[in-house]
């Protein structure tokens, strides 16, 4: 059971980048990511190579942050100009793109096999136990030190400036803020954050393959964001751990049901998924932690 | 920036509904596998692109469990089947099995479909000491390093792929082109098939395609222009149902020849008869007349199970009578006893559950033939040889040609 | 010279197949002003419930297709009304990831009527034409035809009938439409079954040629918005347009390009077409 904790810990706070990364993004620009699960899955593949290549693996994270700005930046080179409902749709293609790269390009990334065997740190060392322990321990501050980035950049004139864009472009722009870079800046930040996360993902579970990266994570994350309060950092971090415990809560509340075959079962729980997510929307339309915004300060320039 | 008073109490709040969430989840740790039931698991795919073969293989593993209750259970205690759905990714799997490992402490995991999905929780299960079966085709599985608690019922592409060339050059094919998605096994399987093809003279091509598009009619017709007298279906329910039609359309008369498991009998009640009429379809076998496979038949109530489902019903049956005959209750019991149920020369040969446990109880060594072929396995977790059944789509039905 | 000619036609025709499901989509998009992932649990409950009436009662296509419309535009407008209508207030991106929600529903229920069995048509499949030494399919030219007709049906409706006059203005500003006394809801309503239904006749053109199960419209749906996107979001010509071109683009490609890129294929096409028209290929007017 405690390693069952343990490792829901761990994936409550990848989860947890994850809603970080599309909140900082949709929360703090309006940029909606639907190919998160795509830049999840290159920070997981650049270092799982990086590291696989001899590197240590604090360099790997750093890799697979730089491979996920890199991806953000050319999806928004091509896309930021286009409407918000476009740039939708077009990360959603990237999404699947990336998945395919990943499952056809066999010298690079494997193909459909994965790549197994990457580098868990010190789990030599650690053993199991200590392994998982540690990785909970590791993910779990990450994810504190990046809440803690994030909302002192939240209160910066950058952040202020952002919510500015989201909130009206054409006021912003009028007011002399730098729309497109600022949208850059921001989908880029959220592209290495999300980039981290897969990298995370990779070490902490030594096996990554095509299909670990399919748009039901990004449905997941999604669920967490608006769950938790789009446009607050708090709210993006506790909605990712709700979700977890909700998709694993579900397992239990699921087998509860009698009389029902497996596969009903089944779609029970993502039917539950997606009710849940309606039902938070409907009675919590801004998440269980509402979006604060700060006051102006006095002297606008 | 936050008003510390309200975000304190809504924090707390959020805290304490979490926990009572998550409370009446504990009680189940409490439970572990000493007493009580033994429980072992079925991580099948019941939603998602495998969501078509989850449940006839749930289906098989709990009529195992079942017959092995109401003979009086395995060690003297009932079996508890835990299921799970893998949701096709191994993502979702690997949360499925750490709680199935953790929570429900099984010993043993049957039914695992996809190879992805495999390799994902195998080192979960090797750390852990679960055993883990499964039917997944990726070669790359039994070279992990999985210290023997690993073991697949489905063929390695060497032996399967030289089949389906071989069927192919006895149906007096000499040209021989393959459709496939991206699987772990779609090279090595037509490497396998091109050797064997070659070796007569005969060429071969291979095709990779898309596996999500409503119409392969290109693809198709790009391998129409290679000639080829026999074209070897690779990929799974759903884009073969497209391909079969697409053949047809397109007026392909030379063989077709797939997998069991992609033209099964669901495909053939779900499309036009004369769509597959025809089609031959290879899978690993048992001998003729072989009792697991009749019994299992009575079971499924078809004649012609899904490949998928009879080796979850091997699968359990295994997993039962080696638990049964280590005399503990642990997945590495299972390791160590495998063997000695599955292939002990000179064995009493067994074909299901209860007549395992009847000759363990008269002190008979074992060997177990299964539903999907004898189940002998090398040290690594491959099966060792089988034989395979050839079919024909005859009239709307899967019709035996022969085993061989 | 063959192969091209080939690829020319098999694009047409494999571009006609998502321009119905696009025409609903984009349809939808043109007055709720989202994109809605939800037509791929429309697509999936039209495709059911054409194929519930033929295998039932053994009736033909044209049946089903009707039967299909109903069931979709039927579960459209509940869903609309039941679950997205009350967040639009939050903003247009939120009801849209809430009609992701919707659609992981419809699917799921789906699944747990139906199961996750393949189900298809108990219709004949005809055999290609054969005209020089291109394959034509007859199936897929009814496909074409019965596409090209919905979609005259639909901008026929949309240009000359009160109620499509009426949808236009909704479209096109909806204070000003309620200014003139038109009930933006109702249009609404009516703009919704129309769209939804368009995406559940789709599914069973779609079924006639895969099969049909609870992922029937999953698997098309990135096809579909890639069609509505690249003729431009809420035109209905331009989807028709859109799901053709990118038809000839994925079939071209193929000549080129490794078939398992297919769909990589498509959303180059996109980046293309939207850096020189950002607003797609007939996307200027919302209709």
């Amino acid at each position: 059971m405690l390693s069952y904790l343990l490792f829901s810990v761990t994936i409550g706070g990848i989860y947890a980048l994850l809603a970080l990364a599309l909140n900082l993004a949709w929360g703090g620009a309006g940029l909606v990511n639907l190919g998160l699960a795509g830049f999840f899955g290159i920070g997981a593949y650049a270092t799982a190579l990086a590291t696989g290549a001899g590197l240590p693996v604090a360099l790997g994270l750093g890799i697979a942050m730089l491979a996920g700005v890199l991806a953000g930046l050319a999806i928004t080179g091509a896309t930021l100009r286009l409407r918000d409902d476009y740039l939708a749709i077009v990360t959603l293609g990237f999404g699947e793109i990336v998945r395919l790269v990943a499952l056809n390009e066999r010298w690079l990334t494997n193909g459909a096999d994965g790549l197994s065997g990457i580098v868990a740190p010190f789990k030599a060392q650690l053993g199991v136990q200590g392994f998982n322990q540690g990785s909970a321990l590791a993910v779990t501050a990450l994810v504190l030190l990046v809440w803690w980035l994030l909302r002192r950049l939240d209160a910066s004139p950058f952040g202020r400036a952002l919510r500015a864009v989201r909130e009206d472009q054409e006021l912003a722009a009028f007011a002399g803020k730098p729309v497109l870079r600022l949208k850059f800046q921001a989908f880029a930040l959220s592209a290495a954050l999300a980039g981290l996360a897969g990298a995370l993902y990779a070490h902490t579970q030594s096996y990554i393959s095509p299909d670990h990266f399919q748009p039901l994570i990004t449905i997941y994350i999604f669920l967490a964001v608006t769950a938790g309060g789009l446009g607050r950092p708090l709210g993006a971090l506790l909605g990712a751990y709700a979700v977890v415990i909700f998709l694993e809560g579900t397992r239990f509340l699921a087998a509860l049901v009698p009389g029902i075959e497996p596969v009903q079962v089944a779609a029970l729980r993502e039917a539950l998924v997606g009710l849940s997510l309606l039902l938070v929307l409907h009675f919590r339309p801004r998440g269980l932690l509402p979006e604060r915004i700060p006051p102006a300060p006095k002297a606008l320039p | 920036m936050t008003d510390p008073r309200s975000g304190f109490s809504r924090r707390a709040l959020l805290a304490a509904g979490m926990g009572a969430v998550a409370l009446p989840f504990l009680p189940a740790a409490a439970r572990a596998q000493g007493s009580g039931p033994l429980r072992i698991a079925a991580l099948s795919p019941l939603s998602g692109a495998g969501g078509t073969y989850g449940p006839s293989m749930v289906k098989a593993i709990r009529a195992v469990v079942e017959e092995a209750n109401a003979a009086g259970g395995i060690l003297g205690r009932p079996v508890e089947l835990v299921v799970e759905d893998d949701q096709t990714s191994p993502e979702a799997a690997v949360r499925a099995m750490r709680k199935l490992i953790d929570v429900d402490r099984v010993v043993a995991v049957a039914g695992v479909w996809s190879s992805a999905v495999a390799a994902a929780i195998a080192p979960l299960c090797w750390e852990s000491g679960t055993f883990l079966a499964t039917c997944a085709g990726a070669d790359a599985l039994t070279n992990l390093p999985h210290q023997g608690f690993l073991a697949r019922t489905q063929p390695n592409t060497t032996l399967q792929g030289r089949k389906f060339g071989e069927f192919a050059l006895s149906q007096g094919a000499r040209r021989v082109f393959m459709l496939s998605p991206q699987t772990p096994f779609v090279q090595s399987q037509f490497d396998n098939i091109t050797a064997a093809v070659k070796a007569q003279g005969g060429e071969t091509e291979l095709l990779v395609y898309d596996d999500k598009k409503p119409s392969y009619r290109s693809e198709l017709q790009q391998a129409l222009r290679f000639r080829p007298d026999a074209i070897v279906l690779g990929g799974y329910l759903p884009d073969t149902t497209v391909l079969v039609k697409d053949m047809l359309r397109a007026g392909f008369a030379g063989t077709r020849i797939a997998f069991a498991y992609s033209v099964n009998q669901k495909l053939v009640d779900s499309v036009p008869a004369e769509a597959v009429e025809g089609i031959y379809t290879i899978a690993p076998s048992p001998a003729e007349n072989s009792p697991a496979w009749k019994h299992m038949t009575e079971q499924a109530g078809t004649t012609t199970p899904d490949p998928y489902s009879t080796q979850s019903y091997d699968q359990a049956n295994l997993v039962l009578l080696a638990l049964q005959a280590a005399g503990t209750a642990s997945g590495t019991a299972i390791r160590d006893t495998l063997r000695k149920i599955s292939q002990t020369p000179g064995g009493t040969v067994v074909s299901r559950v209860t007549e395992g446990l009847a000759a363990l109880k008269a002190g008979q060594a074992l060997n177990y033939e299964g539903a999907s072929g004898p189940c002998d396995f090398t040290e690594k977790g491959d099966i060792i040889d089988c034989q395979f059944r050839y079919e024909q789509v005859k009239a709307g039905k899967l019709t035996l040609l022969r085993i061989a | 010279m063959d192969a091209l000619l080939q690829a020319l036609v098999n694009g047409l025709l494999s571009g006609s197949l998502i321009a119905v499901p696009a025409v609903g989509f984009t349809a939808l998009f043109a007055i709720l002003r989202y994109p809605s992932f939800a037509v791929a649990g429309y697509v999936s409950v039209g495709a059911f419930a054409g194929w519930w009436v033929n295998t039932r009662f053994g009736l033909g296509a044209a049946p089903a297709l009707v039967m299909a419309f109903i069931a979709g535009g039927l579960s459209g407008l509940a869903c609309e009304m039941g679950a997205l209508r009350r967040l639009m207030p939050s903003g247009a991106l939120t009801v849209s990831i809430a009609s992701i929600a919707v659609n992981l529903v419809l699917e799921n229920i789906l699944r747990f009527v139906f199961g996750n069995d393949l189900r298809g048509f108990d219709l004949p499949i005809l055999p290609d034409l054969q005209w020089g030494g291109v394959f034509i399919g007859v199936q897929q030219l009814w496909n074409l035809a019965l596409a090209v007709a919905v979609v005259a049906a639909v901008f026929g409706f949309l240009m000359f009938t009160r109620f499509g006059r009426a949808m236009r203005a909704v479209a096109d500003n909806p204070d000003l439409a309620r200014l003139k006394g038109i009930d933006p809801r109702r249009i609404a309503a009516i703009a919704v079954v129309l769209g939804a239904g368009l995406a559940g006749a789709g599914g069973v053109l779609l079924g006639l040629d895969t099969s049909i199960d609870p992922m029937t419209g999953y698997r098309v749906l990135l096809s579909v918005f890639a069609a509505a996107v690249l003729g431009g979001l809420g035109s209905v010509p331009g989807a028709v347009v859109g799901a053709l071109v990118l038809g000839l683009a994925e079939e071209l490609a193929l000549l080129a390009v490794p078939a398992t890129y297919r769909t990589a294929v498509g959303f180059a096409a996109i980046l293309l077409i939207l850096t020189f028209r950002p607003r797609g290929l007939l996307g200027e007017k919302a209709v």
